[in-house]
């Protein structure tokens, strides 16, 4: 038995291994995912170069045909080509995500960092509101924003999705900015006179920036999802406007038919684009508690 | 410092009832103020051969000409009594028509509670067990996977596989015509929704189990139990995972709204008719006193279990501040 054997039978830590040469910091950098999803971005930003045929042409001789030579995809219950509409599509889903994240990361900066700055009475306040907020269901809230903006459109569509999903980063943030509201460099900002905004931006947001940046990808993720989800449901975007939620709202009709590549193959790209999102979140927040741990 | 329990619960019960109150008044106004016609959904098509002066009547009692404040406190007034009103779609007592629903979505929302809370909690420990051997990478990997598909599409690819393609299970509703009293047709029915829930919230209790598990053995008493002799599955079983079930078990008491309630996709892709369908329904229809009712339930239920989450863990902890628990849970909407 050698004598670290031994030691570890008698249950002494194990020590440590020498310290490794240098740990590169990309280590565990999700490769693939990059490379996928810059690689759909890409494609969707040049849709007009891949397509083969007008994505929200009605082709009334050829609807519900199985994927084929012409049709790469397959062709849809309306006629439209899928190969098209997936790169058309693709842009609209994906700027709904982007769009969407933009709106509820601006609200939840603001009303987080208000929050942890103001005094215990509105902060208790604020942060209880949230909860009120979180605990209305949320389908209740789409339809209403829905019914005041009419039509959904992509605008109006991320509006309700920003809208609706800040109340999680607002939280981190408060909790953020109470533990360095009293340091020295914000006192000092603010005898000097800065106003809200200015601390907000030179000293508050670079030190929460890192623990928000995991939830802000996963928010791209959650309004990517909610967008198919709600065009699905049809409280989002109407078939004309082709998006890969609103390509999939001919499901039902696809079932009827057991034509599996209507609902097959806009998901899957769906799903993929998710999931490299997600791989890249859990790499940001893995990056972020590293640097936490070395401090 | 002791605290008079009398003073300690009685403050939690008031900030149960405040937050109900305020929550009622949103949820009130908010559904009045939403554009659409209540009188569409009561009368129907028949709305449209209607002259200005019947719908005026019509509008009068049915009690939606009074401002919102006055039409508000009649509602609490007669909400009191038990009454909540009809519904203006199905021309029943509220109560009656949840009361046919209710039982279908207890019914998948429980036994899919049960199965993810247990099985999650298998899951976790297998992963923790089996610590970056395969296993554990393949669980992870197809957890993450999992939890990236959304839920109304998984639903879809089920449906097209068990019961398009293979015929092996029925695609919708939560019993064949003729068959309302037969258990088995019903459980025939029940299992492609219940694996929808359950695979929708498995994967994300797993991880936390796994992780805090992991978190666990690396603690200095399991040194000190590895060196009393202890054998790896008694650390594991009597000590970490007694360690970590408290919190465990609050956090499943915050989440019970989010598996019980979260079913308006499944029931909806599925046509099962249950509460999850019905507020859809409700809120498209501008259906009020429906649509209230049901969102007061979902809501009291989110704050009541949120407030037993907080007291569990106040209970285990008094170091954990009680916001603590309810932003963890909060992070799986993102």
């Amino acid at each position: 038995m050698t004598e670290k054997e031994l030691f570890t039978m008698v249950g002494i830590r194990p020590e440590p291994a020498a310290p490794k040469k240098k740990v590169s910091r990309l280590k565990g950098f999700p490769w693939i995912s990059v490379v996928l999803m810059s690689a759909i971005i890409l494609c969707c930003l040049f849709a007009e170069v891949l397509m083969t045929k007008d994505p929200s042409y009605l082709d009334l001789k050829n609807f519900n045909i199985a994927p084929n030579a012409e049709f790469l995809f397959g062709t849809d219950t309306l006629g439209r080509d899928i190969f098209s509409g997936i790169w058309y599509g693709g842009r609209i889903s994906i700027t709904i995500g982007f769009l969407a994240t933009l709106i509820s990361t601006l609200i939840a900066v603001v009303y987080g960092s208000v929050s942890g700055i103001a005094p215990a009475w509105l902060d208790t306040l604020m942060m209880r509101f949230t909860e009120i907020f979180l605990s209305v269901p949320g389908l209740l809230l789409v339809l209403f924003l829905q019914a005041i903006f009419g039509e959904a459109n992509v605008l109006t569509l991320s509006i309700v999705i920003g809208v609706t999903s800040w109340a999680s980063i607002a939280k981190v943030i408060r909790t953020e900015v109470r533990q360095i509201r009293n340091s020295e460099y914000v006192v000092a900002s603010k005898c000097m006179g800065g106003k809200f905004f200015h601390i907000l931006r030179k000293h508050l947001a670079p030190n929460f920036i890192a623990s928000i940046m995991f939830m802000v990808v996963m928010n791209v993720r959650g309004a990517i999802g909610s967008e198919s989800t709600l065009s699905f449901m049809g409280m989002g975007l109407p078939l004309e406007i082709i998006s890969w939620g609103s390509m999939l709202s001919l499901s039902e009709k696809a079932l009827l038919t057991d034509s599996w590549w209507i609902i097959i193959i806009p998901g899957a790209f769906l799903v993929t684009l998710l999931m490299c999102l997600t791989n890249i979140g859990n790499y940001l927040r893995k990056a972020a508690n590293r640097k936490e741990s070395n401090l | 410092m002791k605290k008079n329990p009398f003073v300690y619960y009685g403050k939690k019960a008031l900030v149960f009832l405040l937050s109900v109150f305020i929550l009622s008044v949103a949820v009130f106004y908010i559904s009045r103020l939403a554009p659409g016609d209540p009188l569409m959904s009561y009368y129907g098509e028949r709305v449209e051969k209607m002259s200005v002066e019947e719908k005026e009547a019509a509008r009068d009692k049915l009690g939606l000409n009074d401002p919102i404040h006055i039409q508000y406190i009649r509602w609490v007034e007669n909400a009191a009594k038990g009454d909540f009103g009809i519904s203006f779609k199905y021309k029943q007592d509220v109560m009656e028509v949840i009361g046919q629903r209710i039982g279908f979505t207890l019914i998948l929302g429980g036994i899919g509670f049960v199965l993810t809370f247990v099985g999650a909690l298998l899951l976790g420990v297998l992963c923790a067990w089996y610590e970056d051997k395969w296993v554990d990478r393949i669980l992870c990997k197809g957890g993450t996977l999992l939890s990236c598909i959304p839920e109304f599409w998984l639903s879809l690819v089920l449906i097209l596989v068990f019961a398009v393609t293979l015929h092996w299970l029925p695609s919708s509703g939560a019993y064949d015509i003729g068959y309302k009293d037969d258990v088995l047709n019903r459980i025939e029915h029940l299992i492609l929704p219940l694996i929808i829930v359950v695979l929708q919230h498995l994967w994300y209790y797993a991880y936390m189990i796994r992780n805090k598990l992991l978190e666990e053995t690396r603690a200095d008493y399991v040194l000190l139990g590895k060196s009393k002799g202890l054998s790896k599955k008694e650390i594991m079983f009597k000590h970490c995972l007694r360690n970590i079930l408290p919190s465990y078990i609050s956090i499943m008491a915050i989440s019970v709204p989010h598996v019980v309630g979260g079913t308006y996709i499944v029931e909806t892709v599925f046509s099962y008719p249950g509460i999850g369908a019905l507020s859809y329904e409700s809120a498209r229809y501008h259906d009020y006193n429906l649509l209230m009712v049901l969102c007061m339930m979902t809501s009291i239920l989110v704050i009541f279990c949120n407030l037993i989450g907080q007291i569990i863990n106040e209970k285990i902890d008094p170091r954990i501040k009680a916001n603590e628990v309810v932003e963890t849970s909060e992070v799986t909407k993102v």
